[in-house]
């Protein structure tokens, strides 16, 4: 019993040890973790022979958790979308960033210095994608064609979050998403387009693949996913921009590592990592210095100059994250329903 | 003998979990009175506003819907469920029965998530039942299965068979093969000797079958996510689009204090109801 006790202490004195020798990444299961981990996680354990642990789970699980262990956070940096990193920065949860600490930050595009506590980590756009071969020789070029009534029954958004297309609505009403409710009867007139909406990647890239809805309001990464795996997905950016949207990085506070997570981030930006990151996921870069594979930087929805970035419909991040609730509720009590 | 210290002990991990069930309870209760903060996750003062929200009329269409389509996903799930549970408790071939029972039984060693991906093939527009029918020239254009209350149902019945099978089967098994012996010697065919003893009979099985169907349907989330597409929705569903998805805590609080409250009421009803049919027993 005695040896038995004393094992468990040296169990219990060992383990905290451990937990100081590892970086710990809080980011979404699946693809995503691959991404880091087989990117900026491999530099960085190589640089700082530091390895790097991840808590992987979903944005609101994560959030939860995280607001839980407020002070003593289960990660050192949590990777999150710009939107739900102002919630976390509201609730005090993340560390006001020293910017001076990384010196790749420098290059960041504007649009992604989303606020003293998160950046930009890269970004993608949520654009009109269809199905061709199921459309007959419809093509998009303007937000507006979705209003079309041959789409009567045929598009798919996602319903966790109808911002990309309110944003829309309200831009076409000559409006932007501050104002949203001068879109709101322009909206309603496209609630005959809408067949389904989808949950997650994995429920929309089912709609799309199967041409049970042969249009949607798709993130791109998806897209490219679905058209690597054959689905023939033609990606279209709207004559007045796809809609921007941007993941982020942010430093937990109370972290006891942020030497180390200042480390993390300046290899994140590291412009051959952020071009490893745009050509594997086929996302566009935070920082303006990468140099992209041609074929890359020639798809839709990849852009890496500042001009690019500005062409997109950039909603906000901190508006977002304090109008999604609203938004949602009108879009379930008057699109959904 | 004196038993109480041996039932104490046993009975204390229920006892520690009731108390964590009640205060996670609790703390649902109180955020449903709380306000919502936009862009925080701290809710605000005091309120009733949440509820009040509730009235609108999309929400008690939403508790409606839920409502019909659980009675509709336990009365199909009886009356496929019945001639399989009468098969596994009658029939006399050993390897039928136990084949019988890994078919009824498989389902619930899936996810309902997977489960409801093979409705999804099965009942798209490019799927198995259009399939079929566009290639033997019935029909041209395909029958919309999906985002359907139909579609929701049929995978719904899916999920919860096993546990009605099971309960009928039950049922079924605890019920004297004497007495219909009985009714055939007096004259009574095999249809007649159903309906008059076998039938009764097996009404508690019956009620205990509809009753968990209709509990579990209540709470149905990821089938009428994937096969509605948000256009059939369910209270479950309510909670997670309206509060989880857009981090309206209070008001996801205030639909689920509101479900439970339905399905107690609902529950209550259907037992209440079924009553004179618990009390069945032979004379």
């Amino acid at each position: 019993m005695k040896r038995f006790l004393l094992a468990l202490f040296a169990l219990a004195i060992a383990m905290p040890a451990q937990a100081q020798d590892k970086l710990v990444i809080s980011i979404w299961g699946g693809s995503w973790r691959d991404l880091v981990a087989e990117t900026v996680a491999k530099k960085f354990t190589k640089e700082t022979g530091v390895p790097v642990e991840f808590v992987t789970g979903g944005t609101i699980d994560r959030l939860n958790k995280e607001k839980l262990a407020k002070g003593n956070p289960e990660s050192d940096i949590t990777f999150t979308t710009s939107h739900v990193g102002w919630l976390y920065a509201n609730d005090g949860l993340f560390e006001q960033l020293d910017v001076s600490k990384i010196a790749n930050a420098k290059n960041l595009a504007d649009e992604a210095r989303i606020s003293p506590f998160h950046l930009g980590a890269w970004a993608y756009v949520y654009t009109i994608g269809y199905r061709a071969d199921l459309m007959g020789g419809m093509k998009f070029e303007s937000w507006d064609d979705l209003w079309k009534p041959e789409l009567k029954g045929k598009l798919a958004a996602p319903d966790f979050d109808p911002s990309h297309v309110i944003a829309v609505s309200a831009l076409l009403s000559g409006s932007d998403a501050a104002h949203w409710e001068k879109g709101q009867d322009k909206l309603k007139a496209l609630k005959p387009s809408f067949k389904a909406f989808f949950t997650n990647d994995a429920n929309s890239q089912q709609l799309l693949a199967s041409g049970e809805t042969p249009v949607q309001i798709v993130l791109s990464m998806n897209a490219y996913y679905m058209i690597g795996q054959g689905v023939p997905i033609t990606l279209v950016i709207p004559k007045e921009g796809a809609v921007l949207g941007i993941d982020t990085v942010a430093i937990m506070k109370g972290t006891k590592k942020a030497e180390l997570a200042y480390k993390f981030i300046d290899a994140l930006y590291d412009p051959e990592i952020q071009a490893e990151i745009a050509k594997l996921k086929k996302g566009s870069p935070a920082v303006l210095n990468a140099k992209l594979d041609p074929e890359i930087a020639k798809l839709p929805g990849v852009f890496s100059t500042a001009a690019q970035w500005k062409q997109q419909i950039n909603i906000d991040a901190k508006l977002r994250a304090e109008k999604t609730a609203e938004w949602r509720k009108w879009f379930a009590e008057n699109i959904m329903n | 003998m004196n038993s109480q210290p041996y039932l104490r002990t046993f009975t204390a991990p229920a006892v520690l979990c009731a108390f964590g069930f009640l205060a996670a309870m609790a703390a649902v209760l109180q955020f449903s009175l709380r306000a919502y903060v936009p862009g925080s996750l701290e809710p605000g003062g005091f309120t009733l506003a949440n509820f009040a929200d509730l009235l609108k009329p999309l929400y008690a269409r939403v508790f409606f819907d839920t409502v019909w389509i659980c009675f509709l996903t336990a009365a199909s799930t009886l009356v496929v469920g019945y001639p399989l549970a009468y098969a596994l408790v009658r029939m006399q071939n050993a390897i039928a029965r136990s084949i019988l029972l890994v078919i009824v039984v498989t389902p619930l060693f899936l996810g309902e998530v997977v489960r409801t991906y093979s409705w999804i093939i099965v009942l798209g527009n490019n799927g198995f039942i259009n399939s079929v029918l566009r290639d033997l020239g019935i029909i041209r254009a395909p029958i919309q299965f999906m985002f359907t209350t139909f579609g929701v149902v049929v995978a719904l019945v899916h999920v919860t068979m096993p546990v009605m099978v099971i309960m009928l089967a039950a049922g079924l098994s605890h019920i004297d093969r004497d007495y219909e012996k009985a009714a055939e010697s007096l004259g009574a065919g095999p249809i007649r000797t159903f309906l008059t003893v076998t039938l009764p009979l097996s009404m508690p099985g019956v009620v205990a079958g509809v009753t968990t169907a209709f509990a579990w349907t209540f709470s149905a989330f990821a089938t009428p996510q994937l096969i509605g597409g948000g256009r059939v929705n369910m209270i479950s569903n309510l909670v997670y689009q309206l509060g989880f998805a857009s981090f309206n805590f209070p008001f996801a609080a205030s639909l689920c204090v509101a479900g439970l409250a339905l399905t107690i009421v609902v529950l209550s009803a259907l037992r209440l109801a079924a009553r004179p049919l618990e009390n069945i027993r032979p004379h």
